[in-house]
């Protein structure tokens, strides 16, 4: 399936503020606006810390809007909502469960039956290349596969809509490549809609479908890239290197 | 991929078998009982002048041996042991049945915390010895007096932890239940809020029992004709002092004992707990 042009999530003019230690109000977000296509793989970029994990956080639901709102299929996101799934930055794994565990959380907290959580929980583990550590507890792991894990818990959870926030920012280059890669085959996979944050252009680029780039703080939307590169795209090909340029020209801060 | 995954989890989680590593093992492995036999040497050569006031390590063993087979008061030692523990037990039970609830609670609601949260903070600083002639007067000196001493001085920690323990539940674990259908404040606090402070509980449940075998000794001194408090203080009573250092043993060897218990059921509720250090 083609990404479509039916508006999964509209974010229309959204600003946030926040107080700050001396009690003046900071803004983070002004005037945002973007919509998120049906299946897209659409990557947020943007310098570090200019607001975007504040702006999926009420995609998400776990944040409100000060002005402006967020809909999800038209209707204004106020809570979690289960249609959304959420890779975490500091991947979020907990630590008292089990990988098995942790990945079928999810469908456990809704009321699956246990032999569906289980099933379920296993294709993903099996998916993002964990089989034979199911039994491990995140202790046990390294960086990348307890990212592994919230990857496969978010896909568990059966999400219209998978949020990732800066999955592999705190991974080393090569095991980010690696995901990225995996990423990359999973979302070919199992057609999802994607929102991908990050603050690396060539991740951007390799992943996205579209790319919202976003001014320093206050964050703001300022120019949105259509990238038609057919995937796994090869960073040494001429458009690619073309956009990484303009990108990069464009951008407020040194990535 | 997968057996690369497997390797970098070996690195991180193996042992490195060096011959350097090794060596330091062995010193770490011998180490505790070099000193012991060093505090014994050094115990010989201090006591014998007169065995009255210092006996030598000898003398203590045999009246050891001799407690356990004789009884004092009604009881041999290990069953002046068994009194003392049941006492903590107890105690402890309580403590954690009343004080494990009461600290969620308080961590947990706002009304509980500005109430009853406030109240205990009042009440806390008071240590426990300063209980003693409070708890004499209304309840005696019986068993009843000697458990709710012990009882006062365990909850206090129990419930300090517990409070902490569900105050310091990382958002980001809350976030991650919330938006994985945890959905109501009941499902939060049963599969994120409580196994997230677990550790935090059982650290306070260490506490209080060290703080528990303190105060049952204190008790046992003050009246008492059963336990290992009592014994000691009877070989005080009749200048024995092989009698008092035979009864420090037997409290440290109990002491022991009953931290080792409290660690093995920590290890069996939380199999995690060995990371979070580590997190």
């Amino acid at each position: 399936m083609e990404p479509g042009n039916h508006v999964r999530v509209k974010v229309d003019n959204v600003s946030k503020s926040f107080v700050g230690i001396n009690g003046t109000a900071e803004q983070v977000i002004k005037n945002v606006s973007f919509d998120v296509y049906d299946n897209e793989f659409l990557v947020l970029l943007g310098p570090g810390r200019c607001g975007k994990s504040v702006l999926l956080n009420m995609i998400a639901g776990l944040m409100g809007t000060d002005e402006g709102q967020i809909l999800l299929d038209g209707v204004p996101v106020t809570k979690p909502n289960p249609e959304m799934g959420m890779v975490f930055q500091r991947t979020g794994t907990l630590p008292w469960l089990t990988v098995m565990d942790n990945v079928r959380f999810g469908p456990r907290m809704r009321g699956v039956p246990k032999e569906e959580q289980i099933k379920k929980a296993r294709h993903y583990i099996d998916l993002v290349n964990l089989h034979g550590f199911e039994k491990h507890y995140p202790y046990q792991l390294s960086g990348g596969m307890k990212q592994r894990v919230g990857i496969a818990r978010a896909y568990a959870n059966d999400p219209k809509i998978l949020i990732m926030d800066e999955p592999f920012g705190a991974l080393d280059a090569q095991t980010r490549y690696n995901m990225e890669n995996e990423i990359l085959t999973i979302a070919e996979g199992e057609k999802r809609t994607i929102l991908f944050v990050t603050n690396n252009i060539e991740e951007a680029l390799l992943l996205g479908d579209r790319i919202v780039l976003f001014t320093a703080c206050p964050a703001q939307v300022k120019q949105i890239y259509t990238v038609s590169l057919p995937k796994p795209r090869d960073t040494m090909q001429e458009e690619f290197l073309r956009l990484r340029k303009a990108i990069s020209d464009n951008t407020d801060l040194a990535l | 991929m997968s057996s690369g995954v497997k390797i970098e989890n070996q690195v991180e989680n193996g042992k490195d078998t060096s011959a350097r590593k090794q060596g330091y093992k062995f010193v770490y492995t011998i180490g505790p009982y070099i000193s012991l036999i060093v505090l014994f040497i050094v115990w010989i050569i201090a006591s014998g002048k007169n065995v009255k006031t210092f006996p030598t390590p000898w003398i203590v063993i045999q009246k050891i041996a001799s407690l356990l087979v004789n009884p004092l008061s009604g009881a041999t030692l290990i069953g002046h042991m068994l009194v003392s523990m049941r006492r903590v037990f107890v105690a402890l039970f309580f403590a954690i049945v009343i004080g494990v609830p009461f600290g969620i609670l308080v961590g947990w609601n706002r009304a509980f915390r500005a109430t009853l949260g406030a109240l205990f903070e009042c009440i806390r600083p008071i240590p426990v010895l300063a209980w003693i002639p409070l708890i004499i007067m209304w309840f005696g000196i019986g068993e009843n007096a000697k458990i709710i001493m012990i009882f006062i001085g365990s909850v206090m920690p129990i419930v300090v932890n517990s409070y902490t323990g569900i105050k310091l539940v990382a958002s980001l674990y809350l976030d991650v239940g919330k938006m994985f259908n945890a959905s109501t404040q009941g499902q939060l606090l049963k599969n994120i809020v409580l196994p997230a402070a677990l550790p935090t509980i059982f650290a306070g449940i260490r506490n209080a029992t060290s703080v528990a075998w303190m105060v049952v000794l204190a008790s046992e001194m003050l009246a008492a004709k059963s336990g290992l408090g009592f014994l000691i203080n009877r070989g005080m009573e009749v200048f024995d002092i092989s009698l008092v250092m035979a009864g420090m043993i037997a409290i440290a060897v109990a002491g022991a004992f009953l931290s080792w218990i409290i660690s093995f059921i920590e290890r069996k509720v939380c199999p995690w707990n060995r990371g979070i250090m580590s997190e």
